[in-house]
Parts: C-alpha cells; sequence; structure tokens
C-alpha cells in the first residue's frame, strides 16, 4: 500500500515532466515523424513557409494540449459527480451528458450547416450537456429508488439510447451518419488553436466552480444527513458543482466528441492515491485525467499505424477491463 | 381472486391479439402499393392470384410483418423474464450486452466478409444472422463469466458486466464502422439501430427453431419468477435450487435475444415497456405477465415498423429508433404513474 502511495506522489510531482514529455511525443510522432531539430525551430524559429512547422504549430501543438485539457476536463467532472451522487459509477458518458451534448450538435448539423464556427459548436455542445444531465436527474428522481448507482446507471443508459437514437435518427434521415458519427468519434485531428483558445476561458470558469465547491463535496461524500447535520447547503452545493461538470463535460465534447470512461476510471485511481478529500482529489484527477488522455491520444496514432483509431476506442480499450475489475472488486456496493 | 385474474387476462389477450391483428392488415394493405382487403384475401387464400399482389404480399410484406411479430414476441417475453430476474423494473435485454455483442459480430461480417461471399443461395443468406447469434453468444459467455461470484449469479453484478460488456462491443463496433465506405457505413448504422427491411422467409426458418424451444420453458418456468421477488434466503428455503432456475432462465433469455438480434438489429426498448405496460394491465403474477409482455411487444413492433416504413418516406427510418422515440416519453409516462 505504502509503495502505491509512493507512486502515486512520484507521479502527481512530477506530472509537469510527464506532460512536458507526452506534448513532446505528441507533436514528434504521427503520420509523418518530424525531427527533434524541427520541433525546436517550429516554436522559436517559426518560419510560415515551412510546412513542417505549420504542421507542429497548427496541428501537433494545439492536439497535444488539447488532449492534456479535455482529459483533466473529464476527469474533474467525473470526480465531481461521483462525490456528488455517492455513486462510484457515474460519469459524464454514463449520466447522458455526452449524449445530449452530441444530440445538439446533430440537431445544429442538420438544420443549420454551414454556421459552424467553434464557438457556435462549443455553445450547442453545452446546451445539450444541460438537456443530458437535466433528463437523466430528473427522471431519476422519479424513479422510486433512481438515485442508487444501479439505477442511476440504467437511467442514464435508457435517456442516452434515446438521445442517441433520435439523433441516429436525424442523421440517417439527412443522411449525415458518417459525418455527424465522424464529428463525435474521431475529433482529436481536427484541433486547431482557435478551438484551444476558446477552450480554455471555459475550462478556467469549470475548474475554479470545481476547486471552490471541493471541500463542501467532500462533506457531501459523506452522506445528505450528515452534510445536512453539519450545516451545508447541500441543494446549493449539488447546482454548483453541476454547473461545473456541465461546462467541463460540455467543453469537452464540443472539442473531440464522446470519450468513453476517462471521467469514470480516473477519480477511482485518484482516491487510491490521494484519499477521500476532494480538495485534494479534485486537482489530483486534473492532473491524471490530463496525463491519461494525452497518453491514450499519443497511443491512438499506433494501434494501426498509420491510420488513427478514434480516441474514446483507445480510452475503452483501457477502460472496460478496468470497468471489469472495479465491478468484480467492489461487486455492485454501494458508494465509493 | 384467481378467477378474476383469469378472466382479465383473458380479455386483455383477446384485445391485445386484436389489435395486433388489426395493426398487421393495415401494414399488409397500405404502403407504396395498396391494396384492399378482398385482394389481400384472395392472395392469402389463393382464389385467382395476381402475381403482382403476390409478389408484394409474399416476398415483402408478409415476411417482414412476420419477422416484427416473432421478434416483438420474443424481446417482450425476454424483458419481463430480464426484469424479474433483476427485481428491476428498469432492466433490459439490451443491458445485458448481448445485442451489443451480436451488433459487433455482424459489423465485423459486412466489414471482412460481406463482399466476398458470392450468389444467393441458403448459405449466403444465412451468414449473417448466423454471425449475430456467435456474437451474442459470445458476449453471453463473457458476460457470464464475470458476472459468476463465489458460485451465485448476482443481479446487480449482472446489469453492470452488462453496460460494461457492451460499451466494449460498442467501441469495436465504432471502430469498424468509421473505417467502412459511406454506404455500408449507412447500412451498418442503419442496421445497429435496429431494423427489419431486409426480411425474408429463410431468416423466420432460422430464428423459428429457437422462440420454439426456448418460449415454452420460460412460460413453464414463469411461476418460479414470482418466488424470486421474495428474499433469496426465503426462496431457497422452499426447496428451489435458485441458482440453477436462474441460470436456465437466463440462458433461455440469451438464446431468444441473440435469435431476434441476428435478424433484425438492436430493436431497443421493447423488452423494457412491454412488461411495464403488462403489469399495469395483469398485475404481477408472472404466468399472466409472460405471454401478455410477448403480445405487447408484438403490438408495439408491428405499429412501429408501420410508422417506419411509412411516415417518413421516401426514407425508411430504422424501427429501432420509432421505438425509441414513441417509447421513452410513454415509458417516463408509466413510470410517472406508477409513483403515485
Amino acid at each position: 500500500m505504502r509503495r502505491v502511495k509512493g507512486i502515486g506522489s512520484l507521479l502527481l510531482w512530477g506530472s509537469p515532466l510527464i506532460m512536458v514529455g507526452i506534448v513532446i511525443a505528441s507533436i514528434l510522432f504521427g503520420a509523418k515523424n518530424l525531427p527533434m531539430s524541427t520541433v525546436w525551430d517550429a516554436l522559436f524559429h517559426f518560419d510560415p513557409e515551412n510546412v513542417d512547422h505549420q504542421i507542429v504549430i497548427h496541428s501537433r501543438l494545439p492536439r497535444a494540449i488539447g488532449a492534456l485539457l479535455i482529459g483533466a476536463f473529464l476527469a474533474v467532472s467525473g470526480a465531481l459527480m461521483q462525490g456528488m451522487t455517492r455513486n462510484y459509477l457515474a460519469s459524464p458518458s454514463i449520466m447522458g451528458v455526452s449524449d445530449g451534448s452530441a444530440f445538439a450538435i446533430t440537431i445544429c448539423m442538420v438544420f443549420m450547416p454551414g454556421s459552424s464556427s467553434a464557438l457556435e459548436m462549443v455553445f450547442f455542445s453545452l446546451i445539450g450537456s444541460v438537456i443530458g444531465v437535466v433528463a437523466v436527474f430528473s427522471l431519476a428522481t422519479l424513479v422510486p429508488g433512481g438515485m442508487s448507482p444501479v439505477n442511476m446507471a440504467v437511467i442514464g443508459l435508457i435517456t442516452g439510447t434515446f438521445l442517441s437514437g433520435v439523433s441516429a435518427g436525424l442523421a440517417s434521415y439527412f443522411q449525415i451518419s458518417q459525418d455527424v458519427s465522424f464529428w463525435y468519434n474521431a475529433r482529436m485531428h481536427l484541433m486547431t488553436p482557435e478551438l484551444v483558445k476558446v477552450a480554455i476561458p471555459f475550462g478556467i470558469v469549470g475548474l475554479v466552480l470545481a476547486l471552490a465547491i471541493s471541500k463542501s463535496v467532500t462533506v457531501l461524500s459523506l452522506g445528505e444527513d450528515i452534510s445536512k447535520g453539519l450545516g451545508q447547503r447541500t441543494v446549493l452545493v449539488k447546482v454548483i458543482a453541476t454547473l461545473a461538470v456541465v461546462i467541463l463535460t460540455g467543453i469537452s465534447v464540443a472539442l473531440a466528441g464522446k470519450i468513453a470512461f476517462v471521467g469514470l476510471i480516473v477519480p477511482h485511481i485518484t482516491r487510491f492515491l490521494v484519499g477521500i478529500d476532494y480538495r485534494r482529489i479534485v486537482p489530483a484527477a486534473g492532473v491524471l485525467g490530463a496525463m491519461f488522455l494525452g497518453l491514450s491520444d499519443v497511443l491512438s496514432r499506433f494501434l494501426n499505424y498509420p491510420f488513427e483509431t478514434p480516441i474514446g476506442v483507445v480510452t475503452s480499450l483501457i477502460g472496460v477491463p478496468f470497468f471489469l475489475y472495479l465491478i468484480r472488486k467492489r461487486g455492485g456496493g454501494t458508494h465509493a | 381472486m384467481l378467477k378474476s385474474g383469469m378472466t382479465r387476462f383473458g380479455f386483455v389477450l383477446l384485445m391485445g391479439v386484436l389489435l395486433t391483428l388489426a395493426a398487421v392488415y393495415v401494414s399488409l394493405t397500405n404502403g407504396a402499393f395498396d391494396m384492399t382487403l378482398a385482394e389481400v384475401g384472395k392472395t392469402l387464400l389463393r382464389i385467382n392470384p395476381d402475381p403482382s399482389h403476390d409478389l408484394v404480399i409474399f416476398e415483402f410484406r408478409l415476411p417482414r410483418i412476420v419477422i416484427a411479430m416473432l421478434v416483438g414476441f420474443g424481446l417482450g417475453v425476454v424483458g419481463a423474464v430480464v426484469q424479474g430476474l433483476m427485481r428491476n423494473g428498469l432492466a433490459d435485454p439490451g443491458i445485458l450486452g448481448i445485442n451489443a455483442g451480436a451488433g459487433a459480430a455482424i459489423v465485423v461480417f459486412m466489414f471482412f466478409i460481406q463482399g466476398s461471399i458470392q450468389g444467393t443461395g441458403w448459405f449466403a443468406i444465412m451468414a449473417k444472422p448466423l454471425f449475430g447469434l456467435a456474437g451474442g453468444l459470445g458476449a453471453a459467455v463473457l458476460i457470464y463469466l464475470f458476472a459468476w461470484n463465489r458460485g451465485k449469479l448476482d443481479p446487480q453484478r449482472l446489469i453492470l458486466v452488462g453496460i460494461a460488456i457492451g460499451s466494449g462491443f460498442g467501441a469495436v463496433s465504432l471502430y469498424l464502422s468509421l473505417k467502412m465506405k459511406p454506404n455500408d457505413f449507412e447500412m451498418a448504422t442503419v442496421w445497429l439501430t435496429g431494423s427489419i427491411w431486409d426480411a425474408n422467409w429463410t431468416y423466420i426458418a432460422a430464428m423459428l427453431p429457437w422462440l420454439i424451444i426456448l418460449l415454452p420453458i420460460m412460460m413453464w418456468k414463469a411461476h418460479l419468477l414470482d418466488l424470486f421477488q421474495l428474499e433469496e434466503n426465503s426462496v431457497k428455503s422452499l426447496g428451489v435450487a435458485t441458482e440453477k432456475e436462474k441460470s436456465i432462465l437466463l440462458l433461455c433469455c440469451i438464446g431468444v435475444v441473440s435469435a431476434c438480434v441476428s435478424v433484425s438489429g438492436n430493436i431497443s426498448f421493447v423488452g423494457l415497456i412491454a412488461p411495464h405496460i403488462t403489469r399495469r394491465l395483469v398485475g404481477i403474477r408472472h404466468r399472466y405477465v409472460l405471454p401478455i409482455s410477448g403480445v405487447m411487444g408484438m403490438l408495439l413492433v408491428v405499429a412501429s415498423d408501420f410508422i417506419s416504413k411509412t411516415v417518413f418516406q421516401p426514407v425508411e427510418l430504422p424501427v429501432g429508433i420509432v421505438i425509441s422515440i414513441v417509447g421513452v416519453p410513454y415509458f417516463i409516462y408509466l413510470l410517472r404513474r406508477g409513483r403515485k
């Protein structure tokens, strides 16, 4: 156990170095491998005429940073959701946020083709996330026992199937299925500096909210009654936490599409490493999530070289076995 | 009590069958080529057969309707059994991940093999459903292995494992389908969301044995599902070999779902909604719930299939989507009513 904690603190304290390593790897490797010297020149003596420099600045670098940001966002929202609902299965992809967002984006692509500037897409994606969350939560409160881990997962799945069913119906009716599917399943290679710039302010707001609320989430994760007994305004805490989740997940889906399992498994690893205090879990989950997705993104280019694998497939590849392990270990227990 | 239960059951059964027949009639006579009842009757009874009517009815409409009925019946019954087994009204056969396994196998088939099969022989037609069946059974074996814990089948764990395996197979399907040509992709998506558009008599012959063998077993074991609603220990003290019975029922479900999915793709929500409607109509005794749930499923799929092929002309929406668009709001309504 102590050795695991040792590795954990090594990971966390070494994270700046590791992230720099991931960014460098992400810039160097791809359909075209670039030599170190070119990258150096591109960063410090940028030459707009040079195609390799263009690749570094306009594609590889934003992609690497984007992957880190999205990983952090998803992991933090997952951690908040799990703490808030005391549900070890809560995660953005299960709770309908991603499906809601994909739903809004499909509608946008069907009814407003052409008007697809990055900012607009982000906006629609956010609206969609809100729809998804509201749908899942209101359904869960309608059903007796709907807030329990298993029922919540099932309700999330039902809502998700419904929303993605409607999206699929619209997409196949207007014959743009594969476009839509590409849009929300395989977008990492389309990352641009503009998208990253759009993401940063949303990310800051979301992360600040998450950090500000983290202490109250710790109390909430002890149970609703204890939390109320300690004089906490639980509804306010839940609203703020949900807001943070919606912002962080919405922006992630808008940037990279549906990426499963990051928000589910990273918080578990984090709790394993740093304990149950959300003041530490939230930032640590962010750091670990960033590293996890950054690494998955690099991996996604090698699984089927020279073709890219959608990053969601890579995270599922790692996530499904972990999820099964989690179930075996916890055996359907009550909460994290 | 028992007598009034029986009468009510008989009445609901009769109404369900009549409504289904009405839906079948509408579906048989309407479409791109309208026919009168007399024409349909004459064709079916072989009085002065007209070749063009024969073609429309026997090659296009009838196989499709028969498949819709069989699939609906199968999924409805399985839904009731799964909900009873898991003691969870939100369970749905799709949650077991079997659909996803069958779906992934079919996508593998479409991607690697379909192009290399020549001809229109029996094997060429059967290859696809056989793949689906293999995929469904493969997924079921995986789920079973993971959900089996110290000689016990834990329903909670079964749901979670099903979700996990389902998303794993979903990732496989996604990976392959993104590599497909746009046309194939369109076909794969239509299939994955549930569709009966390429129905033919061979498919029916392929799925019928599964239903004929497995459905009666489930009906015969229906009374056990009532017992399973009790505490685990009290069931055991009644002398029921719970784990064995659960496994038998579950294996039957897996067989039926695989057979249905292999011909009609991933039609979700039927198994979720049909039992809910049924319980409102005839109560909670599984001896009544199972058959009625099957009839409700039948009605649901036949009606939705008709909507899917006519309302959105000239495009045909997958029937699975029609069901989820119509079914989910209704399901929410049912849950609300149930709570009061």
